[in-house]
């Protein structure tokens, strides 16, 4: 989960990086960051902080 | 015949006007040499010796009266002669021009450096305040500690990754042994990833005074990043697990990101490679410096985990007071007075290049801040029924944090709602971090710097005016920086492409980074030094050695108030 939560993060930097060279639309561009921005956001605060909330300290 | 003599006569009086209005002008007409045939006269030549009398210089009995109202001090006399046997001359006093700009410019941006660095006490402050008595040396220790680590890795390797390639900086006079980066082709474009000059301060010819002024006011900017990590994971963090982030921090991830942004990197130019605004702007370091920070200090917590009894078996969060709100407070205000340094500062001059814009700089500053704390404070006394003070102060941080990055592009109404927005989410961002994703942080520097940072990143991209003039160009592209609200959406999108770098790069650089950390040396101290308090444990010394509470008589005293309290408990 930490893994996927890492390749979240780092794929949600890269697509909207890569989509400068696929469109020049200002609209499309936007939409790929805003895209880009979830991405990150699930990767980290999803996948990532699940992971170690699973295993929590307050839980043991 | 009649007719004719008296029409003739009629005539005489305008024929006699007209030659008198015209015959005249006619005649100065064909007089007046052309224009352009006039010669200018020729340049003066530069090493012309300068009649040293004419500028009426006080004599040496005149200064040897004294001078009370200054008018003889600072004359043609105080001009450097290049050849003594020559007298001044043209060239002389030009040369002292271009010397006066580049002094001015070196002293401005020397004291904001000082004014940075002292920030470094009101983080200190600010976070031991908020944090309990017990740990009181060891997050003050951090907060001394995380200068020196710092300073010690930006000069070893920092300065050159961040800076080594950012070429010639005209208002320092040049710079221009920074001329070395490496880059890559793609897509297409050139993208600068990291500087190869100045390791050490003295690869590369980077042994020059515009360079060393350059790093002092770098330095003090990434040391601000890597104390913003302390606060975050105070009262559990080891102190040996600290001392190798930051290194990390100031060495490779802070410069990296900041190469990126200010050094000539690829973020930079995404105006001129991609026709997205004047690329990404940071003006004096939202997202270099704060979400850097903030993002490290998320990284490090989730890592690390929460403090013992912050949350309860059914993942409800109890609150932790601080031991000692005058230092909060005191270091707040400490902390504003040191951004008149970080935000004006950063136009690294105070002569030409629009530098005069210093005084609107500190303006939007100061506006922000305060709006940030009403924002807060707002906030806080209609969800709780009363101002809280930690978070007022935290409202004013945010403020200041994010208003960081458009200090310098926007007009005092911009700012004013930045700070304002900044203010509020401070404060749900606390309590979602709190409540909602249960990442436990002490003093909220992933709220504070973290998302306000991100804030202030993406508020250059919304209320940039067009009205600010740094030399006519900004990045590489002309003209003046301009946000979504006044016709430019572009930047909006450079400002984007830097917010997920900073999610997608910095953080997961930095959680890997620790997270190796964490397997090889280990970030956390054990339960029983946290329940301890860390100051004797880690520190061997109490921070409060007079205010230990003594439980039972019989017992010899063996450590600070946390041994007493886990006696008691």
């Amino acid at each position: 989960m930490k893994i996927m939560g890492l390749l979240a993060a780092v794929l949600g930097w890269l697509i909207p990086v890569a989509g400068l060279a696929w469109t020049t639309s200002s609209a499309a561009r936007l939409t790929l960051c805003l895209v880009g921005l979830g991405m990150c956001s699930v990767g980290i605060l999803g996948f990532l902080n699940g992971a170690h909330l699973k295993h929590a300290l307050w839980k043991r | 015949m009649r007719l004719c003599i008296k029409l003739g006569r009629r005539l005489w009086v305008p024929a006699i006007l007209l030659t008198v209005v015209c015959g005249p002008g006619g005649w100065a007409q064909s007089q007046s040499p052309p224009a352009a045939s006039a010669q200018a006269a020729p340049a003066p030549k530069l090493d012309a010796p300068v009649t040293v009398g004419e500028a009426s210089p006080p004599s040496a009995e005149e200064l040897a009266k004294g001078d009370p109202g200054g008018s003889m001090t600072g004359t043609v006399n105080d001009i450097a002669v290049a050849d003594a046997k020559k007298g001044l001359t043209l060239g002389d006093a030009v040369n002292q021009i271009g010397q006066n700009k580049v002094a001015i410019n070196f002293v401005w941006t020397l004291i904001a450096g000082f004014l940075v660095m002292f920030m470094q006490a009101g983080f200190a402050l600010v976070e031991t305040g908020l944090c309990r008595a017990k740990n009181a040396n060891h997050t003050m220790m951090m907060n001394f500690m995380v200068y020196g680590f710092g300073l010690f890795a930006y000069w070893v390797c920092g300065f050159a990754v961040q800076m080594g390639g950012v070429g010639a900086m005209a208002n320092l006079g040049g710079t221009a042994p920074l001329s070395s980066e490496f880059t890559v082709n793609f897509l297409g474009k050139t993208w600068g990833l990291f500087g190869t000059h100045g390791f050490f301060l003295t690869q590369g010819g980077t042994y020059d005074v515009g360079v060393m002024v350059l790093f002092l006011f770098q330095m003090v900017f990434m040391d601000t990043a890597a104390t913003i990590v302390t606060g975050s994971c105070a009262e559990r963090w080891k102190f040996a697990a600290f001392a190798i982030s930051s290194v990390f921090l100031a060495a490779i991830t802070y410069p990296l990101f900041a190469n990126w942004a200010w050094g000539g990197g690829w973020l930079s130019q995404l105006g001129a490679n991609f026709g997205l605004g004047h690329g990404y702007c940071d003006f004096a370091g939202s997202g270099v410096v704060h979400a850097v920070g903030g993002l490290t200090a998320l990284a490090v917590a989730m890592i690390i985990g929460p403090r013992l009894g912050k949350y309860s078996r059914d993942g409800s969060p109890n609150a932790i007071p601080g031991h000692d709100i005058v230092l909060v407070l005191a270091g707040c205000f400490i902390l504003a007075f040191g951004w008149f340094g970080f935000n004006p500062g950063s136009t690294l001059g105070a002569s030409g290049n629009g530098a005069l814009r210093i005084g609107s700089i500190a303006v939007n500053t100061m506006l922000a801040g305060s709006t940030g704390s009403f924002g807060a404070l707002i906030y806080m006394w209609i969800r709780y029924g009363k101002p809280d003070a930690s978070m007022s102060g935290n409202g004013l941080l945010a403020g200041l944090v994010a208003i960081t990055a458009p200090s310098g592009f926007v007009n005092t109404i911009g700012a004013a709602i930045i700070g304002l927005v900044a203010g509020v989410l401070v404060c749900l961002s606390v309590e979602f971090f709190d409540r909602v994703a249960r990442v436990d942080d002490p003093v909220g520097a992933i709220s504070v710097h973290g998302i306000n940072g991100l804030w202030g990143v993406i508020s250059v991209g919304l209320f940039a005016d067009g009205s600010s003039n740094y030399g006519g160009a900004w990045n590489g592209v002309s003209g003046s920086v301009r946000g979504l609200f006044y016709g430019d959406p572009g930047q909006l999108i450079a400002q984007l492409i830097g917010v997920v770098t900073l999610l997608g790069f910095v953080f997961s650089l930095s959680y890997v980074f620790n997270l190796f950390v964490d397997f090889a040396v280990g970030q956390r101290v054990s339960a029983e030094s946290e329940l301890e308090g860390l100051d004797i444990p880690e520190m061997g010394a109490l921070g409060y050695p007079e205010f230990v509470l003594k439980v039972h008589r019989d017992q010899a005293l063996i450590g600070g108030i946390g041994v007493a309290v886990k006696a008691s408990t």
